[in-house]
């Protein structure tokens, strides 16, 4: 057979077809292992030195060796080593031929990364057999990390693709993974990650300070490690903040606890939509109740304007009339002159009769009409002052006790005087009546920024909004108070708590009137840790009018 | 002293009664009733008032239509008219300064001591 062509029997089929390389100084014996094998399937090549070998092997990448040990120049155990030694030979199956029945050597040829031993003399069958055998394993092994390798790219094209960020960290916490997601959202760049402590990270904040970080690495890494959720800002080098949401999970190996995998989204556009949205509920919440407001005013202006309409016919039916008495007992007064005569307290009760019939009539017009308030600056803790003169002598009769708390100087806006005293008598005496006897009549001015919150509650969104400043008055007495049920009624015309003769039942519409010709809101409330009513009034300050 | 003259108009008898009765037990004026609001002019005409008091709303005749043509007449157009009326409330007349449209109104009811101050303070300066 002669110096066999070498790689001249390379074909293009490399990657279906295996290859086997004969490695024998003896021609006789590779004759014999080349016949044996010609038919098997694989390509055949043969080596007669071991130097040849490498090179060859180097060349073809064979998947099996049939290697002698004992050859002049270069052993089959260097051929070996140096096979084992280099990437791409490193893989080849490599079979020892031996005479030497020697367990030593059997050891020594495993040791260095052979995977079986064929003895000599060559049984067919028996090379045959385990030629097949390696042949199969090495195939079944070339798929297999061929396979694993499609995974693991596939695995890469996930993580990679993914458009949430995610870190892989171990036991300790040190970053040992991030995904080009993580390295986006971040803004950082891979080596400034990996190898830093996740949860010591400066980048990263989260809800709870540095406890919270800590109970966060316990959680996900501890010995009772369970997957969270939580929300933080991720600080950008720019210092921007990302709002990101973040669940993290542990896993475990062998019963412990080896790393978590955290993944976190960018939430940024979430919550600003939410935001949005928030504002716009707001906003529609607002508009709602402005309407719902609105719309109780049409009812009332709608009451008012059938009582006007009555007013008037009324006023001119009874004033005629009253106004004949009231003549008619002046003319009788200036006959009856002598003071003891019984005859003159007739007249003078006959004279309040008349006095309290016009108040009334008086009232409903006052009520029926659009009236404009006529206003100027002035002091309202001053008005406030000489309305409650007025009536101070009813307080001290009913022995109620008056508790002033003015806010200190003037506090001056635009006033119709007359009809604010109007005004303040009129509540101040509602308050009496309802103290009665024995309480506690409180009067306070004071300036405030309100709120959302007391703007709403206290349903004055018509007038006010949020932000803007208001002169607040609050006159609470301790009084029975009002049954809840007719709390919403008590603006109405004709409505009235007291006894029948004590009250027109127009004071507190006429009341509201005056307070919404200054461009105010008045609210009226049971107080809620005592009986008593509590009335607070809204009006715009000095500087707010100007604007 | 001579007696000032008032013509009192009002579809009210009872009124333009109690009001005579009142401004005469003053010693001090001459009074003439009249309850026709269309017959006011005439009365008027007849009667040479020093001052008249008119009322507003009247059934026959608006107490600003008998105002319109009193002003129409050389010799009363001159003449001082105070308006009576139901309808106007006494905080108005007195925010007004009791003049609407240029002349002084008084609200009902109205005390006589009230009229008759409102009265003298036109003719006054007579």
């Amino acid at each position: 057979m002669g110096e066999p062509a070498v790689a001249a029997t390379v074909t293009d089929d490399t990657q279906a077809r295996q290859t086997v390389l004969l490695v024998d100084d003896n021609a006789t014996n590779l004759q014999v292992l080349y016949q044996t094998l010609r038919d098997l399937g694989p390509r055949v090549l043969i080596a007669r030195s071991g130097e040849s070998a490498l090179s060859i092997a180097r060349e073809t990448v064979p998947d099996l060796v049939l290697l002698d040990i004992m050859m002049p120049g270069m052993d089959g155990y260097e051929v070996c080593r140096s096979l084992k030694g280099e990437p791409a030979t490193r893989d080849a199956a490599v079979i020892f031929l031996s005479a030497l029945g020697d367990t030593g050597d059997k050891v020594r040829g495993f040791g260095l990364g052979a995977v079986d031993f064929i003895s000599k003399p060559f049984q067919g069958e028996e090379v045959l057999a385990r030629v097949r055998t390696h042949l199969k394993i090495r195939r079944l092994e070339r798929d297999l990390s061929a396979r694993n390798r499609r995974l693991e790219a596939q695995q890469r094209h996930i993580l990679e693709s993914m458009g949430e960020g995610l870190f892989g960290v171990d036991g300790g916490g040190t970053i040992i993974y991030a995904n080009p997601a993580a390295l986006r959202i971040t803004g950082r760049e891979l080596e400034d990650l990996e190898g830093a402590d996740l949860f010591d990270a400066d980048w990263l904040e989260t809800s709870g300070d540095e406890s919270g970080r800590c109970l966060m690495r316990d959680a996900i890494l501890g010995e009772s490690a369970r997957p969270c959720e939580h929300e933080g800002v991720v600080r950008r080098p720019g210092g921007a903040g990302i709002e990101v949401d973040f669940s993290a999970a542990p896993f475990h190996l062998d019963g412990a606890v080896r790393g978590a995998v955290m993944t976190f989204r960018d939430v940024s556009r979430r919550k600003r939509a939410e935001i949005e949205l928030k504002t716009a509920h707001d906003a529609l919440l607002k508009s709602h109740m402005e309407l719902r407001h609105a719309q109780d005013r049409l009812v009332q202006a709608a009451k008012l304007e059938s009582v006007g309409r009555l007013a008037a016919g009324v006023a001119h039916e009874v004033k005629n009339p009253l106004a004949i008495i009231q003549m008619g007992i002046d003319y009788l007064k200036v006959a009856q002159r002598s003071p003891g005569d019984p005859g003159s307290q007739v007249l003078a009760d006959m004279e309040d009769a008349v006095a309290r019939a016009d108040r009334v009539i008086r009232g409903l017009l006052n009520l029926s009409r659009e009236q404009v308030a006529r206003t100027a600056p002035a002091d309202l803790n001053e008005v406030i002052d000489k309305s409650l003169g007025m009536v101070r002598h009813e307080l001290t009769q009913h022995n109620i006790s008056l508790d002033t708390d003015l806010q200190p100087g003037p506090a001056t806006t635009l006033l119709d005087v007359p009809k604010i005293e109007q005004v303040l008598i009129n509540l101040f005496m509602n308050a009496v009546h309802a103290i009665g006897r024995d309480g506690l009549l409180h009067v306070s001015t004071r300036t405030v920024d309100l709120t959302e919150e007391v703007v709403y509650e206290a349903g004055i969104g018509n007038v006010f909004g949020a932000g803007d400043r208001a002169l607040v008055l609050e006159i609470t007495d301790t009084g029975t108070g009002i049954p809840e049920a007719e709390l919403e009624r008590v603006f109405d015309p004709f409505f009235t708590t007291k006894p029948v003769g004590k009250g027109t039942g127009l004071g507190l519409s006429v009341t509201r009137t005056i307070i919404e010709m200054h461009r105010g809101a008045i609210e009226l409330r049971n107080r809620s840790r005592q009986t008593g009513v509590r009335v607070t009034i809204y009006l715009q300050t000095h500087e707010s009018d100007k604007t | 002293m001579t007696k000032r003259r008032i013509l009192a108009v009002d579809d009210e008898a009872g009124l333009t009664r109690m009001i005579r009765l009142n401004l005469e037990a003053t010693g001090r004026f001459e009074v003439r009733e009249e309850n026709f609001g269309a017959h006011a002019l005439e009365a008027a005409r007849d009667f040479r008032p020093d001052l008249i008091l008119l009322d507003v709303m009247m059934p026959d005749m608006e107490g600003s239509e008998v105002a319109a043509q009193l002003k129409e007449d050389p010799v009363l157009k001159t003449t001082p008219v105070v308006f009576l009326t139901a309808i106007v409330t006494r905080e108005e007349t007195a925010s007004t300064g009791s003049e609407i449209g240029g002349h002084t109104f008084l609200a009902k009811p109205v005390k006589a001591a009230e009229l008759i101050a409102c009265i003298d303070g036109e003719l006054g300066g007579r």
